[in-house]
This record gives C-alpha cells, structure tokens and sequence, in this order.
C-alpha cells in the first residue's frame, strides 16, 4: 500500500518539531479570528453556529422537489436548503426541447422558469434559511431574477434572503453541463455579481473546486485553480466593474470536496483560508478582517462513494463529516450511500443528515474550533499542500492565468492526468478500497438498497407541460421584455444584463428563451444544440 | 497489431451528460492497448453517435453514462436498429442494475460498472470483435 498524500508526497512513521521549524504561531496560524485564519474565523468556532446541515435535493419535476425539501425539513434540514438542477437547465435548454423532453427532471429539478421556482419554493420560507440552488453557470443570474421576483411576490425584502443561487463560469471545464461559451459565461457571471453587489444582497456565487476534484483532480492543484479563479474573477469585477474589493469579498463561497484522506483534507482546508487571506489582503489590498475570510462549505466527496457494498459509504461518509467539522466550515452536505447510483433516496437522505447530527451532536467536535492546530503532522501538511498549490499556481499565472490556463488546456490535463493515476493506482492495488479492490464480495450477495428514479414518462409529462403552459403566458408581455433584453445584449461586454434579465424573468421568459437572445445577440445559434430556431422576431 | 487489424472503437458520452472524465480515461486506455479510439466527446445525440458509428466503420461503440439519462441510450438502440447497424454497444458508468438490466434487454452487449478494470474492458472488446 502506497505511504503517500493523494497528491505523491511520502509519508514518514512520525512527525517531530523538526518538521514545522520554523512555523511563527502568529505569523503563519493565528487564533481562530485573526489573520491569516488558518484556524478559521470565529474566535468561538461552533459555539457561535454549527455548520448547516443539509442534504443535496432536486429531482423530476418543481412540485416533486417541493414534497422532497419538506420531506428533509421533517428529518431535520431546518438551516438551509441545497438544490440541484437537471442537465436540460444547465445547458440550459426549456423541457420542451426536442433534446430536453428525453432528460428533463433527470438527476436534478427543471428549474427553466419562475414558474417553477414558485412550485419549488411553495410553503418553503425564503427567509430564515440559506437557499442554495446549484448546477449550472448560466441559469445563475436566471436563479438570482427568480429570488428577487419571488422575494417582490412574497412581499419580502431581497436582502433578507441569503444562501447562494450563482456560480462560478468554469463549471463546464470541469465535466459539468453547461453549453454556454466561455466569454459569455464570464460576461453572464460578473453582470449578475456586480448587480448583487450593488444592491447590497446576502447572496454568494459558488466558486467551487468540488467538480474539479471529483473529477480527479488532487488537492494542491484544487488550492491552486481555486485562488487562481478567484483572483481572476475578482480581479475583473475591481477592473473592469469598478468594484470595491471588501464588498466583493462577500460574494465567493467555496464547496470544497473532502475525501477519505483525513488529515490532508483538513490540512487543506487550513491552507485554503491562509492562502485566501494572503490574496486578499497582498493582491487586493483588502482592509477589513471580513474580507480576508473566504466563505467554506464541504461536500463529503462522491468520488470516494462506491457502487460496490454501498452501505460502506456510512461510514465513509461519517468520516468525511468528521473531517470537513474539524477542518471547519460553515455547511455540509453529504455524498451518500447510493451516490453511485442515483440521486439521494429518502433513506439514503436520511442516513446522511442523522450523520452529521451524529457527528455535531454527539463527538463533541463543536466544543473545541481548529482542535488539530498544533499538531506537528497537521501543520506540515497544511504547510506542504500550500507550497505545492503555490508551484502550480505559479505555473497558471505564468500562462497569463486561470482563463488563459483554460484556454491552452492546461487545466483539464492536470485533471485527465490525475485522474488518471488514481486509476492506475487502485488497479495496481497501490491504493486499497474496500469492495473494490479489497474485500470483495460476489454482485449476487450485494447490499440491497432502494433507488430513486426518474422515468421517461416523468419527462414527457414536465416537457408537455412546459410547452402548453408556454402558450398561456402573457405574450405581448414577454415579447416587449425579450426584445428589451435582445437590444441591451447588444450594448457592450460590460453593459449589464441583469435587469433586463430579471424583467424577462418575471414575464415568464424561460432559460432557454432568455439565454437563447442573450446567445443571438452575441452571433451564437440561438440553441445550444442547433436544434430549433429562435421564437422571437428579433 | 498492425493498421489493417486494429480494432476501431467508438467512445461517447451521450445527450446532456457532461461528465467526460471516465470516457476519456477509457479511450486513453483503449488506446495503450493499440486500439483506434474515435472519441466524440460530450452532448453527442443517439442520431449523432449512430452516423458517426457507420461513417467511420467502427467495431465497437463504447457510451459513457453518468447522468442517469438511459431513455437516450434506449434511442440509441432503436436507431442502431433501424439502420441494420450492428455492433456491440458497450456501456459503463454509475448505472442501477435495474437500469443495467433494462439496457442489456434492449441490446446493449455489456455493462462495465463503476471501478471495472481496465483490462477487464480491454479483453472483453478483443473477445467480441473477431479479425
């Protein structure tokens, strides 16, 4: 078996001072609440609030997803909700696409219209809660016109709703859907940013590593794609949007995979929030505490959830809470025993949301923050996973940076390439895992365990819909709005959107109509899959 | 292996799917093993993996599935069908053994599950496709 971190550095029988000479306590780790906040932000840790407990939801049609968001309030999901969307909406396509009807509710919500957030949200408090929605780029400033349409509807102030309905405009690179290209989806994200900025929002857009990773990538090159993103997109939002880098320092919030490598992910993790802190305060010159801390979520790691034996993936799972709770963070939400198979059953969503009670209520890991820090082996890790995100950061930079990276596919390599290796090595038994390599039992006398399914039927049934509803809706209305939207898009790289967006979207404008003028706009086909012709006169 | 008897797979990934990681570890594979890959990437329809499949007179398709959206590779069956072309259709990826089961019923020659081996894949293809 294979003595090494996940990304090759050997692993010595024991660790001395020897091995963090050197280490300033101030300089370098700092109490919990002071900079570099290596040991987190919060002098009091989980004493001040325990990380929100969620699970993962989204799945067939709005109303559907709506009776499973109540099902988890029941088993205890009281802080926050986290919905997914389906492939149709984040590429993004309407259900009644020709390509949309065949997956539409498929592993995620069709989440194309205001319409449907309605659905999704009805009975659901906006408020009280952190509402996160995720699973493509472009629906974002989409997500942030249906929160503030529902928000007006609701009669309840914007900025009261806090959570985070944008991400980040890389998410394609890292094998997610999204058929939107680059430079748009770019333009797309610092437009709906700029508009949460500037009206003093509590909404965060996810700048994420959790795909990167769960794609292959190690953990020193996800510390290093993760500031190089942000240093990039922050760095447009000051430049080119004139921005203030301590109001934009609210916005990013990272969901950082946390595998089965106990103390490299909470090493990682600390050398996440130094590494930030650092950018924040030495690129941007950031001049409040506040903005030196970047937001942290963990996702217990898909990755590591096997097909084989899947109630392994309890305790897998339980292992991975126990470290992204030690490493500190403010949300998990857990991978769970039927990753690899489907999205989350009621059982399944329930075995993972008793986990992390388990694990916040009985360990005792909220009594103490940052309990690690100190460690010899811990702080070397931390130390060491920082300096090798550093060399490739610096390779990214050298390129010109993150987009360009991109751009001259040295990201995607390092991610095939790691990929790759984790292959080789659980084939070459360097790296053991249980039921798969180890222990394994015939498919015969496997776990049984319920599944939760979509049907095409299901499909069908959210595609028809979509396509008779379409024509009940105000059309002289939405014509105006989309033509308004058609012309705006017209007006420049910087000219923001979001307005005209969020107009469209209360007009009943779909993902597809609103991203297909944006689209035209810029002399790309209307449909991302140049299947169907644009409905507008434009 | 020479050109003339190298065996000429078809990796895919189909409809909305973006997961791509697990394709192209396969094709790199396929290919370590002297195989010819034509690889088509990602949002590849049934209608577009069947016309590349003939154009290109492969031996073997190979669809990567981790989306859950079997309804496409059903599509992709019926099309093989219709258009008399035939040959194994291999599918591999994080798919329910009912799921499996349903696809095997439709045709599909062979199921590689989550953490199959590489070699386990490479064999198989070499025992399906006679020279």
């Amino acid at each position: 078996m294979k003595r090494e971190t996940d990304y090759g550095l050997e692993i010595k029988p024991v660790y001395t001072p020897k091995d963090i000479a050197g280490l300033d306590y101030t300089k370098d780790v700092g109490d919990p609440g002071s900079y570099p906040f290596t040991r987190g932000y919060h002098p009091n840790g989980y004493r001040s609030r325990v990380w929100t407990r969620r699970m993962t939801g989204g799945i067939g049609s709005s109303r559907r997803t709506n009776e499973q968001l109540k099902q988890f309030r029941a088993m205890g999901q009281t802080q926050g909700i986290l919905v997914i969307c389906d492939r149709p909406s984040a590429m993004p396509i309407d259900a009644d696409h020709p390509m949309g009807r065949r997956e539409a509710g498929v592993l995620g919500w069709h989440a194309t219209s205001l319409l449907e957030f309605e659905e999704l949200m009805e009975d659901i408090p906006l408020t009280g809660q952190s509402i996160t929605l995720l699973g493509s780029a472009p629906l974002s400033a989409l997500r942030l016109g249906y929160v503030v349409a529902l928000a007006e509807k609701r009669g309840v102030d914007w900025r009261e709703v806090h959570g985070s309905v944008s991400e980040y405009p890389f998410g394609h690179i890292f094998g997610q859907t999204d058929n939107l290209p680059l430079d748009l989806n770019i333009k797309l994200w610092l437009d709906s940013t700029e508009f949460i900025v500037r009206n003093k929002l509590h909404i965060r857009s996810g700048i994420l590593t959790q795909h990167f990773q769960e794609s292959g990538g190690n953990n020193p090159q996800a510390l290093a794609i993760e500031i190089a993103m942000l240093k990039e997109l922050l760095g447009k939002l000051v430049n080119e949007r004139g921005l203030d880098f301590d109001d934009l320092a609210l916005i990013p919030y990272e969901l950082v995979s946390v595998g089965l490598r106990f103390f490299e992910e909470i090493a990682k993790v600390r050398a996440l929030r130094r590494m930030y802190a650092k950018m924040a305060r030495e690129t941007f010159k950031a001049k409040t505490d506040k903005a030196c801390q970047l937001l942290i979520a963990v996702h217990t790691s898909s990755r590591t959830m096997t097909y084989q034996q899947p109630l392994n993936n309890i305790a897998r799972c339980a292992i991975e809470t126990l470290a992204g709770a030690i490493a500190g963070c403010t949300a998990i939400d857990n991978a769970c025993l039927d990753n690899a198979y489907a999205e989350p059953s009621p059982f399944a969503a329930r075995m993972s949301l008793n986990t992390q009670h388990i694990v916040s209520d009985e360990t005792g890991v909220t009594d103490v923050t940052d309990p690690l820090a100190g460690s010899y082996f811990v702080e070397y890790l931390t130390n060491k996973v920082e300096e090798e995100a550093y060399k490739i950061l610096q390779q990214i930079e050298d390129m010109g940076g993150m987009i360009e990276a991109v751009k001259q596919g040295f990201i995607k390599n390092l991610m095939r390439e790691s990929a790759l290796q984790k292959q080789r090595e659980i084939e070459s038994g360097e790296r053991l895992v249980v039921g798969v390599n180890e222990l394994v039992i015939p498919p015969e006398e496997d776990d049984k365990i319920p599944i939760q399914s979509v049907e095409a039927s299901d499909s069908e049934e959210i595609a028809d819909r979509m396509a008779n509803w379409k024509k009940t809706r105000d059309i002289p209305l939405l014509k105006e709005k989309i033509a308004q939207l058609y012309d705006d898009a017209k007006k420049g790289y910087h000219y923001n959107l979001m307005p005209s967006i969020t107009e469209a979207v209360k007009a009943y404008g779909t993902a597809g109509e609103i991203i297909g003028v944006i689209r035209k706009a810029y002399g790309y086909h209307y449909d991302p899959l140049e299947m169907i012709d644009c409905p507008f006169e434009l | 292996m020479s050109n003339k008897q190298r065996i000429k797979v078809l990796v895919s990934v189909i409809g909305l799917d973006g997961h791509f990681t697990g394709a192209e570890v396969v094709s790199r594979f396929l290919m370590d093993a002297g195989m010819e890959v034509v690889y088509l990437g990602i949002y590849q329809t049934p209608e577009m993996i069947v016309s590349a499949a003939i154009q290109e007179h492969v031996d073997v398709i190979g669809i990567s599935s981790h989306a859950a959206n079997y309804e496409q590779i059903n599509l992709l069956m019926d099309l093989m069908k219709k258009n008399n072309f035939n040959v194994p259709v291999m599918c591999g990826g994080s798919i329910p053994p009912q799921d499996a089961e349903v696809l095997i019923k439709k045709g599909v020659s062979k199921i590689f599950l989550p953490s199959s081996t590489s070699e386990s894949i490479v064999n198989y293809i070499v025992s399906k496709v006679k020279r």
